[in-house]
Protein backbone atom coordinates (compact mmCIF):
# COMPACT_ATOMS: atom_id res chain seq x y z
CA UNK A 1 0.00 0.00 0.00
CA UNK A 2 1.57 3.40 -1.27
CA UNK A 3 2.30 5.73 1.76
CA UNK A 4 0.45 8.88 -0.09
CA UNK A 5 -2.54 6.81 -1.70
CA UNK A 6 -5.63 7.91 -0.12
CA UNK A 7 -8.18 5.48 -2.79
CA UNK A 8 -7.02 1.90 -3.72
CA UNK A 9 -9.09 -0.25 -5.73
CA UNK A 10 -7.46 -3.54 -6.50
CA UNK A 11 -8.92 -6.03 -9.21
CA UNK A 12 -12.48 -5.08 -8.74
CA UNK A 13 -14.89 -6.91 -10.71
CA UNK A 14 -18.95 -6.49 -10.14
CA UNK A 15 -21.51 -8.91 -11.98
CA UNK A 16 -25.37 -7.67 -12.35
CA UNK A 17 -26.65 -11.16 -13.49
CA UNK A 18 -25.28 -12.14 -16.74
CA UNK A 19 -23.62 -8.35 -17.22
CA UNK A 20 -20.37 -7.74 -16.09
CA UNK A 21 -19.98 -4.58 -14.68
CA UNK A 22 -16.57 -3.93 -14.02
CA UNK A 23 -13.83 -6.46 -14.74
CA UNK A 24 -10.93 -6.78 -12.33
CA UNK A 25 -10.03 -2.86 -12.73
CA UNK A 26 -7.44 -1.21 -10.21
CA UNK A 27 -6.12 1.82 -9.80
CA UNK A 28 -4.60 4.45 -6.82
CA UNK A 29 -5.83 7.61 -6.60
CA UNK A 30 -3.06 9.78 -4.55
CA UNK A 31 -3.86 12.66 -1.69
CA UNK A 32 -4.47 15.81 -3.12
CA UNK A 33 -5.02 14.30 -6.65
CA UNK A 34 -8.54 15.11 -9.07
CA UNK A 35 -9.19 11.93 -10.66
CA UNK A 36 -11.37 12.34 -13.90
CA UNK A 37 -13.11 9.15 -13.95
CA UNK A 38 -14.18 8.91 -18.26
CA UNK A 39 -16.03 6.00 -20.44
CA UNK A 40 -18.56 5.80 -22.41
CA UNK A 41 -22.46 5.26 -20.97
CA UNK A 42 -22.38 2.12 -18.93
CA UNK A 43 -18.54 1.59 -18.93
CA UNK A 44 -19.13 0.92 -14.85
CA UNK A 45 -18.06 4.68 -13.84
CA UNK A 46 -21.44 4.61 -11.21
CA UNK A 47 -20.84 1.35 -10.57
CA UNK A 48 -17.25 1.68 -9.38
CA UNK A 49 -18.07 5.20 -7.52
CA UNK A 50 -20.72 3.38 -5.69
CA UNK A 51 -18.51 0.76 -4.52
CA UNK A 52 -16.49 2.96 -3.44
CA UNK A 53 -18.79 5.21 -1.05
CA UNK A 54 -20.09 1.91 0.30
CA UNK A 55 -24.04 1.36 -1.43
CA UNK A 56 -22.79 -1.92 -3.49
CA UNK A 57 -21.30 -4.24 -0.67
CA UNK A 58 -21.17 -7.40 -3.01
CA UNK A 59 -18.27 -7.23 -5.63
CA UNK A 60 -15.38 -9.02 -6.12
CA UNK A 61 -11.25 -7.80 -5.11
CA UNK A 62 -10.32 -5.11 -2.60
CA UNK A 63 -11.30 -1.48 -2.05
CA UNK A 64 -8.76 1.25 -0.03
CA UNK A 65 -10.30 3.98 1.42
CA UNK A 66 -7.13 6.02 3.75
CA UNK A 67 -6.03 2.38 4.08
CA UNK A 68 -8.77 0.56 5.69
CA UNK A 69 -11.57 -1.51 3.52
CA UNK A 70 -14.38 0.30 2.89
CA UNK A 71 -16.20 -2.84 3.68
CA UNK A 72 -14.96 -2.59 7.13
CA UNK A 73 -14.95 1.16 7.42
CA UNK A 74 -17.81 2.24 9.77
CA UNK A 75 -17.00 6.16 9.83
CA UNK A 76 -16.39 6.03 5.94
CA UNK A 77 -19.10 8.18 5.58
CA UNK A 78 -17.22 11.34 7.77
CA UNK A 79 -14.23 11.33 5.42
CA UNK A 80 -16.04 10.70 1.86
CA UNK A 81 -18.73 13.36 0.68
CA UNK A 82 -21.06 11.90 -2.01
CA UNK A 83 -22.47 13.77 -4.76
CA UNK A 84 -24.61 11.28 -7.02
CA UNK A 85 -25.83 11.24 -10.12
CA UNK A 86 -29.57 11.83 -10.68
CA UNK A 87 -30.56 11.63 -7.52
CA UNK A 88 -33.63 13.27 -6.17
CA UNK A 89 -34.26 14.87 -2.78
CA UNK A 90 -37.79 14.60 -1.09
CA UNK A 91 -39.62 17.69 -2.53
CA UNK A 92 -41.78 18.37 0.42
CA UNK A 93 -38.30 19.92 2.15
CA UNK A 94 -36.65 23.11 2.08
CA UNK A 95 -32.82 23.51 1.34
CA UNK A 96 -32.31 23.99 4.70
CA UNK A 97 -34.77 21.01 6.02
CA UNK A 98 -32.63 18.58 3.73
CA UNK A 99 -29.17 20.01 5.03
CA UNK A 100 -29.66 20.01 8.56
CA UNK A 101 -30.92 15.90 7.90
CA UNK A 102 -28.12 15.09 6.18
CA UNK A 103 -25.56 17.29 8.19
CA UNK A 104 -27.13 15.73 11.61
CA UNK A 105 -26.88 12.06 9.74
CA UNK A 106 -23.25 12.95 8.97
CA UNK A 107 -22.34 13.79 12.18
CA UNK A 108 -22.33 17.29 11.99
CA UNK A 109 -22.96 18.39 15.64
CA UNK A 110 -25.93 20.32 16.36
CA UNK A 111 -23.96 23.53 17.31
CA UNK A 112 -21.89 23.90 14.36
CA UNK A 113 -24.60 22.85 11.78
CA UNK A 114 -26.28 26.09 11.10
CA UNK A 115 -22.64 27.72 10.22
CA UNK A 116 -21.82 24.90 8.17
CA UNK A 117 -25.22 25.18 6.16
CA UNK A 118 -24.63 29.00 5.50
CA UNK A 119 -20.87 28.29 4.92
CA UNK A 120 -22.07 25.55 2.41
CA UNK A 121 -25.01 27.46 0.50
CA UNK A 122 -22.35 30.91 0.30
CA UNK A 123 -19.67 28.56 -1.26
CA UNK A 124 -21.99 27.78 -3.77
CA UNK A 125 -24.43 30.93 -3.68
CA UNK A 126 -27.46 29.26 -2.83
CA UNK A 127 -27.89 31.70 0.15
CA UNK A 128 -30.82 33.29 -1.31
CA UNK A 129 -32.78 29.97 -1.41
CA UNK A 130 -32.23 28.39 1.31
CA UNK A 131 -35.82 28.46 3.43
CA UNK A 132 -37.03 27.18 -0.21
CA UNK A 133 -38.72 23.97 -1.06
CA UNK A 134 -36.53 21.92 -3.20
CA UNK A 135 -39.55 21.33 -5.53
CA UNK A 136 -39.19 24.72 -6.75
CA UNK A 137 -35.29 24.88 -7.57
CA UNK A 138 -34.17 24.22 -10.67
CA UNK A 139 -31.91 21.70 -12.31
CA UNK A 140 -28.68 23.99 -11.78
CA UNK A 141 -29.70 24.79 -8.11
CA UNK A 142 -30.46 20.38 -7.18
CA UNK A 143 -26.93 20.43 -8.70
CA UNK A 144 -25.26 22.73 -6.33
CA UNK A 145 -27.49 21.16 -3.77
CA UNK A 146 -26.21 17.57 -4.11
CA UNK A 147 -22.75 19.56 -4.02
CA UNK A 148 -23.86 20.93 -0.58
CA UNK A 149 -24.93 17.68 0.96
CA UNK A 150 -21.56 16.38 0.32
CA UNK A 151 -19.72 19.38 1.62
CA UNK A 152 -21.03 19.66 5.07
CA UNK A 153 -19.52 17.66 6.65
CA UNK A 154 -16.01 18.86 5.50
CA UNK A 155 -14.53 15.64 3.98
CA UNK A 156 -11.31 15.27 3.26
CA UNK A 157 -12.35 13.12 -0.05
CA UNK A 158 -14.82 13.49 -2.75
CA UNK A 159 -16.47 11.61 -4.92
CA UNK A 160 -18.60 13.05 -7.67
CA UNK A 161 -20.96 11.38 -10.03
CA UNK A 162 -21.18 13.29 -13.20
CA UNK A 163 -21.36 16.97 -11.40
CA UNK A 164 -21.47 18.97 -14.72
CA UNK A 165 -23.72 16.76 -16.84
CA UNK A 166 -27.14 18.41 -18.02
CA UNK A 167 -26.08 22.14 -16.97
CA UNK A 168 -26.15 25.17 -19.15
CA UNK A 169 -22.49 26.01 -19.64
CA UNK A 170 -22.93 29.22 -17.27
CA UNK A 171 -23.61 26.52 -13.99
CA UNK A 172 -21.18 24.40 -15.90
CA UNK A 173 -18.38 26.76 -15.58
CA UNK A 174 -19.44 27.96 -12.31
CA UNK A 175 -19.10 24.18 -10.72
CA UNK A 176 -15.69 23.36 -12.57
CA UNK A 177 -14.52 26.43 -10.28
CA UNK A 178 -16.20 25.25 -7.24
CA UNK A 179 -14.46 22.06 -7.88
CA UNK A 180 -11.08 23.55 -8.56
CA UNK A 181 -11.25 25.78 -5.42
CA UNK A 182 -12.36 22.78 -3.32
CA UNK A 183 -9.40 20.96 -5.14
CA UNK A 184 -6.94 24.06 -4.14
CA UNK A 185 -7.91 23.52 -0.15
CA UNK A 186 -6.58 19.94 -0.70
CA UNK A 187 -8.97 17.96 -0.42
CA UNK A 188 -8.88 14.42 -3.22
CA UNK A 189 -11.56 14.39 -5.89
CA UNK A 190 -12.67 11.50 -7.78
CA UNK A 191 -14.98 12.81 -10.44
CA UNK A 192 -16.83 11.14 -13.49
CA UNK A 193 -17.59 13.09 -16.97
CA UNK A 194 -18.55 12.82 -20.24
CA UNK A 195 -17.61 15.71 -20.96
CA UNK A 196 -13.88 15.85 -22.03
CA UNK A 197 -13.22 19.29 -22.15
CA UNK A 198 -14.42 19.77 -18.33
CA UNK A 199 -12.04 16.40 -17.55
CA UNK A 200 -8.80 18.33 -19.18
CA UNK A 201 -9.68 21.29 -17.23
CA UNK A 202 -10.11 20.10 -13.76
CA UNK A 203 -8.66 16.31 -13.72
CA UNK A 204 -4.89 16.04 -12.87
CA UNK A 205 -5.09 12.28 -13.66
CA UNK A 206 -7.39 10.70 -15.70
CA UNK A 207 -8.56 7.53 -15.88
CA UNK A 208 -9.86 5.97 -18.99
CA UNK A 209 -12.80 3.02 -18.66
CA UNK A 210 -14.70 1.34 -21.07
CA UNK A 211 -16.68 -2.13 -21.07
CA UNK A 212 -15.65 -2.34 -17.56
CA UNK A 213 -12.14 -2.60 -17.82
CA UNK A 214 -9.51 0.47 -17.12
CA UNK A 215 -8.02 1.46 -20.49
CA UNK A 216 -5.42 3.74 -19.52
CA UNK A 217 -4.47 5.88 -16.53
CA UNK A 218 -2.19 9.16 -16.49
CA UNK A 219 -2.31 12.55 -16.53
CA UNK A 220 -3.82 14.67 -19.82
CA UNK A 221 0.05 15.39 -20.95
CA UNK A 222 0.94 11.97 -20.00
CA UNK A 223 -2.49 10.43 -22.52
CA UNK A 224 -1.39 12.71 -25.37
CA UNK A 225 2.10 12.26 -25.44
CA UNK A 226 1.18 8.57 -25.30
CA UNK A 227 -0.92 8.69 -28.18
CA UNK A 228 0.91 8.89 -31.31
CA UNK A 229 -1.19 8.49 -34.08
CA UNK A 230 -2.09 11.71 -34.91
CA UNK A 231 1.18 13.80 -34.62
CA UNK A 232 0.78 17.07 -36.67
CA UNK A 233 2.98 20.39 -37.17
CA UNK A 234 0.86 23.17 -37.57
CA UNK A 235 2.98 25.94 -40.04
CA UNK A 236 2.41 29.66 -40.54
CA UNK A 237 3.93 32.02 -42.74
CA UNK A 238 3.99 35.50 -43.13
CA UNK A 239 0.97 37.10 -45.11
CA UNK A 240 1.27 37.19 -48.67
CA UNK A 241 3.79 34.75 -48.78
CA UNK A 242 3.80 31.41 -50.49
CA UNK A 243 3.94 27.98 -48.41
CA UNK A 244 6.33 25.42 -49.12
CA UNK A 245 4.11 22.80 -51.67
CA UNK A 246 6.57 19.90 -51.64
CA UNK A 247 6.75 18.77 -47.89
CA UNK A 248 4.69 15.92 -48.81
CA UNK A 249 7.55 14.24 -50.63
CA UNK A 250 9.23 13.93 -47.01
CA UNK A 251 8.87 10.11 -46.12
CA UNK A 252 7.60 10.28 -42.57
CA UNK A 253 4.48 13.11 -43.85
CA UNK A 254 1.34 11.52 -44.51
CA UNK A 255 -0.34 14.11 -45.89
CA UNK A 256 -0.27 18.28 -45.81
CA UNK A 257 -3.63 20.41 -45.51
CA UNK A 258 -3.63 23.94 -46.24
CA UNK A 259 -6.02 25.28 -43.79
CA UNK A 260 -5.32 29.13 -45.32
CA UNK A 261 -3.53 31.07 -47.19
CA UNK A 262 -0.42 31.37 -44.94
CA UNK A 263 -1.34 28.01 -42.86
CA UNK A 264 -0.90 24.37 -43.32
CA UNK A 265 -1.09 21.55 -41.32
CA UNK A 266 1.23 18.51 -41.64
CA UNK A 267 0.29 14.99 -41.08
CA UNK A 268 2.86 12.70 -39.67
CA UNK A 269 3.23 8.69 -40.12
CA UNK A 270 3.15 6.98 -36.85
CA UNK A 271 6.19 5.13 -35.20
CA UNK A 272 8.43 8.07 -37.10
CA UNK A 273 11.74 9.92 -35.19
CA UNK A 274 9.68 13.19 -34.29
CA UNK A 275 13.18 15.07 -34.09
CA UNK A 276 14.74 14.24 -36.81
CA UNK A 277 11.31 14.55 -38.64
CA UNK A 278 11.12 18.09 -37.41
CA UNK A 279 14.59 18.84 -38.44
CA UNK A 280 13.91 17.79 -41.99
CA UNK A 281 11.05 19.94 -42.45
CA UNK A 282 12.52 23.20 -40.52
CA UNK A 283 15.57 22.75 -42.64
CA UNK A 284 13.64 22.17 -46.25
CA UNK A 285 11.45 25.27 -45.30
CA UNK A 286 14.42 27.53 -44.30
CA UNK A 287 15.98 26.11 -47.71
CA UNK A 288 13.47 27.47 -49.73
CA UNK A 289 13.06 30.71 -47.43
CA UNK A 290 9.69 29.95 -46.18
CA UNK A 291 8.66 33.31 -43.38
CA UNK A 292 7.88 31.25 -41.06
CA UNK A 293 6.22 33.02 -38.42
CA UNK A 294 4.99 29.56 -36.39
CA UNK A 295 5.97 26.54 -36.34
CA UNK A 296 4.14 23.76 -33.84
CA UNK A 297 3.92 20.42 -32.90
CA UNK A 298 0.13 19.49 -32.79
CA UNK A 299 -0.60 17.42 -30.15
CA UNK A 300 -4.02 15.60 -30.43
CA UNK A 301 -6.81 16.73 -28.09
CA UNK A 302 -8.03 14.55 -25.35
CA UNK A 303 -10.93 13.64 -27.33
CA UNK A 304 -9.10 12.01 -30.27
CA UNK A 305 -7.27 10.13 -27.25
CA UNK A 306 -10.09 9.27 -25.77
CA UNK A 307 -12.19 8.22 -28.98
CA UNK A 308 -8.79 6.35 -29.70
CA UNK A 309 -9.18 3.91 -26.59
CA UNK A 310 -12.70 3.60 -26.79
CA UNK A 311 -13.14 2.80 -30.38
CA UNK A 312 -14.97 5.86 -31.40
CA UNK A 313 -17.56 4.99 -28.90
CA UNK A 314 -18.50 8.75 -27.70
CA UNK A 315 -21.15 8.44 -24.95
CA UNK B 1 -31.19 8.94 17.55
CA UNK B 2 -30.77 8.27 13.24
CA UNK B 3 -34.41 6.75 13.58
CA UNK B 4 -35.64 8.99 15.45
CA UNK B 5 -34.64 11.70 13.23
CA UNK B 6 -36.05 10.09 10.52
CA UNK B 7 -39.07 9.50 12.23
CA UNK B 8 -39.60 13.53 13.57
CA UNK B 9 -38.70 14.34 9.72
CA UNK B 10 -41.07 12.46 8.53
CA UNK B 11 -43.94 13.09 10.67
CA UNK B 12 -42.94 16.59 10.02
CA UNK B 13 -43.43 15.74 5.71
CA UNK B 14 -46.74 13.88 6.77
CA UNK B 15 -48.10 16.93 8.74
CA UNK B 16 -47.80 19.71 5.70
CA UNK B 17 -48.67 17.29 2.95
CA UNK B 18 -52.06 17.79 1.80
CA UNK B 19 -53.59 14.08 2.20
CA UNK B 20 -53.09 14.88 6.02
CA UNK B 21 -54.81 17.66 6.08
CA UNK B 22 -57.74 16.19 4.43
CA UNK B 23 -57.77 13.17 7.00
CA UNK B 24 -57.04 16.14 10.29
CA UNK B 25 -59.84 18.74 9.07
CA UNK B 26 -61.99 16.50 6.37
CA UNK B 27 -62.21 13.61 8.34
CA UNK B 28 -64.22 15.30 11.43
CA UNK B 29 -66.56 17.29 8.94
CA UNK B 30 -67.36 13.97 7.08
CA UNK B 31 -68.12 12.33 10.70
CA UNK B 32 -70.33 15.31 11.66
CA UNK B 33 -71.99 15.30 8.28
CA UNK B 34 -72.98 11.64 8.26
CA UNK B 35 -74.57 11.91 11.46
CA UNK B 36 -76.61 14.75 10.74
CA UNK B 37 -77.71 12.79 7.52
CA UNK B 38 -78.27 10.01 9.57
CA UNK B 39 -80.38 11.95 11.91
CA UNK B 40 -82.14 13.96 9.54
CA UNK B 41 -83.13 10.52 8.04
CA UNK B 42 -84.03 9.23 11.33
CA UNK B 43 -82.53 6.08 11.43
CA UNK B 44 -82.25 4.34 14.41
CA UNK B 45 -78.81 3.13 14.96
CA UNK B 46 -77.67 2.28 18.57
CA UNK B 47 -74.32 2.35 17.56
CA UNK B 48 -74.00 5.87 15.15
CA UNK B 49 -71.06 6.49 16.39
CA UNK B 50 -69.13 3.25 15.87
CA UNK B 51 -70.62 2.73 12.47
CA UNK B 52 -69.03 6.51 11.38
CA UNK B 53 -66.32 5.84 13.07
CA UNK B 54 -66.00 2.65 10.86
CA UNK B 55 -66.59 4.88 7.51
CA UNK B 56 -64.22 7.67 8.12
CA UNK B 57 -61.49 5.03 9.67
CA UNK B 58 -62.16 3.03 6.42
CA UNK B 59 -61.57 6.30 4.01
CA UNK B 60 -58.37 7.51 6.11
CA UNK B 61 -56.57 4.10 6.33
CA UNK B 62 -57.11 3.49 2.28
CA UNK B 63 -55.68 7.66 1.80
CA UNK B 64 -53.26 6.79 4.36
CA UNK B 65 -52.25 3.75 2.30
CA UNK B 66 -51.75 5.17 -1.15
CA UNK B 67 -49.95 8.06 0.56
CA UNK B 68 -47.50 5.23 2.10
CA UNK B 69 -47.28 3.49 -1.71
CA UNK B 70 -47.08 6.07 -3.40
CA UNK B 71 -44.46 8.38 -1.83
CA UNK B 72 -42.46 4.99 -1.77
CA UNK B 73 -42.17 4.03 -5.22
CA UNK B 74 -41.72 7.62 -5.99
CA UNK B 75 -38.48 7.78 -3.87
CA UNK B 76 -37.66 4.66 -4.96
CA UNK B 77 -37.61 6.13 -8.77
CA UNK B 78 -36.27 9.14 -7.98
CA UNK B 79 -33.15 7.30 -5.80
CA UNK B 80 -33.97 9.49 -2.93
CA UNK B 81 -32.45 6.77 -0.05
CA UNK B 82 -29.14 7.25 -1.88
CA UNK B 83 -28.12 10.06 -0.34
CA UNK B 84 -29.37 8.31 3.24
CA UNK B 85 -27.70 5.41 2.64
CA UNK B 86 -24.05 6.76 2.66
CA UNK B 87 -24.34 7.72 5.36
CA UNK B 88 -25.60 5.31 8.71
CA UNK B 89 -28.49 4.85 8.66
CA UNK B 90 -30.28 1.56 8.57
CA UNK B 91 -32.68 0.33 5.47
CA UNK B 92 -35.79 -0.46 7.93
CA UNK B 93 -35.50 2.84 9.73
CA UNK B 94 -37.31 4.00 6.52
CA UNK B 95 -39.92 1.91 6.51
CA UNK B 96 -40.41 2.46 10.22
CA UNK B 97 -39.97 6.27 10.56
CA UNK B 98 -42.71 6.01 7.41
CA UNK B 99 -44.75 3.92 9.71
CA UNK B 100 -45.05 5.08 12.24
CA UNK B 101 -45.09 8.41 11.12
CA UNK B 102 -48.21 8.28 8.81
CA UNK B 103 -50.19 5.63 11.74
CA UNK B 104 -49.64 8.64 14.14
CA UNK B 105 -51.06 10.90 11.88
CA UNK B 106 -54.08 8.72 10.94
CA UNK B 107 -54.74 7.97 14.93
CA UNK B 108 -55.12 11.78 15.74
CA UNK B 109 -57.14 12.16 12.71
CA UNK B 110 -59.67 9.31 14.18
CA UNK B 111 -59.44 10.49 17.46
CA UNK B 112 -60.05 14.11 16.48
CA UNK B 113 -63.43 12.47 14.35
CA UNK B 114 -64.53 10.48 17.42
CA UNK B 115 -64.36 13.36 19.74
CA UNK B 116 -66.37 15.40 17.99
CA UNK B 117 -69.30 12.90 17.79
CA UNK B 118 -68.70 11.93 21.04
CA UNK B 119 -69.20 16.02 21.65
CA UNK B 120 -72.34 16.24 19.06
CA UNK B 121 -73.42 13.14 20.87
CA UNK B 122 -73.34 14.56 24.41
CA UNK B 123 -75.00 17.62 23.14
CA UNK B 124 -78.06 15.83 21.53
CA UNK B 125 -78.86 13.28 24.42
CA UNK B 126 -75.71 12.40 26.51
CA UNK B 127 -73.14 9.77 26.63
CA UNK B 128 -73.01 7.41 29.40
CA UNK B 129 -69.89 5.63 30.76
CA UNK B 130 -70.76 2.39 28.77
CA UNK B 131 -71.17 4.10 25.71
CA UNK B 132 -67.77 5.79 25.81
CA UNK B 133 -66.37 2.40 26.71
CA UNK B 134 -67.78 0.97 23.46
CA UNK B 135 -66.50 3.92 21.58
CA UNK B 136 -63.04 3.31 22.92
CA UNK B 137 -63.34 -0.37 22.04
CA UNK B 138 -64.15 0.57 18.72
CA UNK B 139 -61.27 2.67 18.58
CA UNK B 140 -59.01 0.27 19.61
CA UNK B 141 -60.27 -2.67 17.19
CA UNK B 142 -60.15 0.11 14.14
CA UNK B 143 -56.31 1.17 15.54
CA UNK B 144 -55.20 -2.58 14.64
CA UNK B 145 -57.34 -2.56 11.11
CA UNK B 146 -55.35 1.25 10.22
CA UNK B 147 -52.04 -0.54 11.42
CA UNK B 148 -52.39 -3.49 8.88
CA UNK B 149 -53.75 -1.19 6.34
CA UNK B 150 -50.49 1.12 6.53
CA UNK B 151 -48.53 -2.06 6.93
CA UNK B 152 -50.13 -2.96 3.35
CA UNK B 153 -49.35 0.35 1.77
CA UNK B 154 -45.68 -0.23 2.50
CA UNK B 155 -45.77 -3.47 0.82
CA UNK B 156 -47.30 -2.32 -2.15
CA UNK B 157 -44.64 0.54 -2.13
CA UNK B 158 -41.55 -1.14 -1.47
CA UNK B 159 -42.62 -4.23 -4.04
CA UNK B 160 -44.28 -2.25 -7.31
CA UNK B 161 -42.34 0.14 -9.74
CA UNK B 162 -44.90 2.41 -10.73
CA UNK B 163 -46.43 5.33 -8.62
CA UNK B 164 -50.14 4.40 -10.44
CA UNK B 165 -49.83 0.63 -10.26
CA UNK B 166 -49.30 1.24 -5.84
CA UNK B 167 -52.38 3.48 -5.51
CA UNK B 168 -54.72 1.17 -7.40
CA UNK B 169 -53.32 -2.06 -5.52
CA UNK B 170 -53.22 0.05 -2.13
CA UNK B 171 -56.87 1.34 -2.93
CA UNK B 172 -58.37 -2.03 -3.95
CA UNK B 173 -55.97 -4.80 -2.68
CA UNK B 174 -54.91 -3.28 0.92
CA UNK B 175 -57.98 -2.14 1.89
CA UNK B 176 -60.04 -5.26 1.44
CA UNK B 177 -56.86 -7.65 2.50
CA UNK B 178 -56.82 -5.04 5.94
CA UNK B 179 -60.94 -5.22 6.36
CA UNK B 180 -60.74 -8.93 6.40
CA UNK B 181 -58.77 -8.92 9.79
CA UNK B 182 -61.27 -6.08 11.29
CA UNK B 183 -64.22 -8.81 9.68
CA UNK B 184 -62.58 -12.17 11.23
CA UNK B 185 -63.96 -11.53 14.57
CA UNK B 186 -67.50 -11.31 13.87
CA UNK B 187 -67.83 -14.80 11.75
CA UNK B 188 -65.29 -16.57 13.83
CA UNK B 189 -65.78 -17.31 17.54
CA UNK B 190 -62.00 -16.04 18.90
CA UNK B 191 -63.00 -14.75 22.12
CA UNK B 192 -64.18 -10.74 22.72
CA UNK B 193 -63.55 -8.83 19.16
CA UNK B 194 -61.97 -5.92 21.76
CA UNK B 195 -58.86 -7.87 22.40
CA UNK B 196 -58.72 -10.66 19.68
CA UNK B 197 -58.59 -8.22 16.80
CA UNK B 198 -56.22 -6.04 18.60
CA UNK B 199 -54.03 -9.40 18.58
CA UNK B 200 -54.59 -10.71 14.98
CA UNK B 201 -54.32 -6.91 13.81
CA UNK B 202 -50.69 -6.15 15.25
CA UNK B 203 -49.54 -9.31 14.74
CA UNK B 204 -50.28 -9.48 11.04
CA UNK B 205 -49.08 -5.57 10.71
CA UNK B 206 -45.72 -7.60 12.45
CA UNK B 207 -45.48 -9.83 9.82
CA UNK B 208 -45.88 -7.36 6.60
CA UNK B 209 -43.42 -5.24 8.19
CA UNK B 210 -40.98 -7.96 8.59
CA UNK B 211 -41.66 -8.92 4.83
CA UNK B 212 -41.56 -5.40 3.38
CA UNK B 213 -38.22 -5.01 5.39
CA UNK B 214 -36.80 -8.11 4.13
CA UNK B 215 -37.42 -7.06 0.47
CA UNK B 216 -36.42 -3.68 1.15
CA UNK B 217 -32.73 -4.85 2.18
CA UNK B 218 -32.53 -6.52 -1.01
CA UNK B 219 -32.97 -3.70 -2.95
CA UNK B 220 -30.06 -2.43 -5.05
CA UNK B 221 -30.00 1.83 -5.25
Amino acid sequence: MSQNSCIELHNVSKSYKDLLALNNISFIIEKGDIFGYIGPNGAGKTTTIKILVGLIPNYKGEVYVNGISVSNFKDLHKIVGYHPQEVGFQEWRTVNQALTTFGRLSGVSKGNLENRIYDVLKFTELEDVRYKKIKHLSGGMIQKLRLCQALLHEPEILVLDEPLSGLDPSIRYQIKGLIKSLAKSGKTILFSSHILSDVQDIANVIGILHKGKILKIGSPDELQSDFRIGNMIRIEVAKNTLLYQDLENIAEVEKVENLASNIQLVHLSSDINLNSTVNQILKLLLENDCKIRNFSIVKPSLEEVYLSYVGGELK
Amino acid sequence: MTFLLLFFDELRGYIKSKVMIILWFGMPALAILIRFLYQQADVEDPLITISIGLIISSIGSTLSSVMLSTSIVSEKNHNVYELFLVRPVKRWYFLLAKFFAVYLCLVIAVFISYLAMLILEAFDVGVTVDDFIEVLESMLILMAFMAVSCSMGIFFGVLVPSVAAAAILSVYLGNQLSSIIFLLPLFIDFGKPVVVTPIIGYSVTTIIMLLNIFIFNRKQF
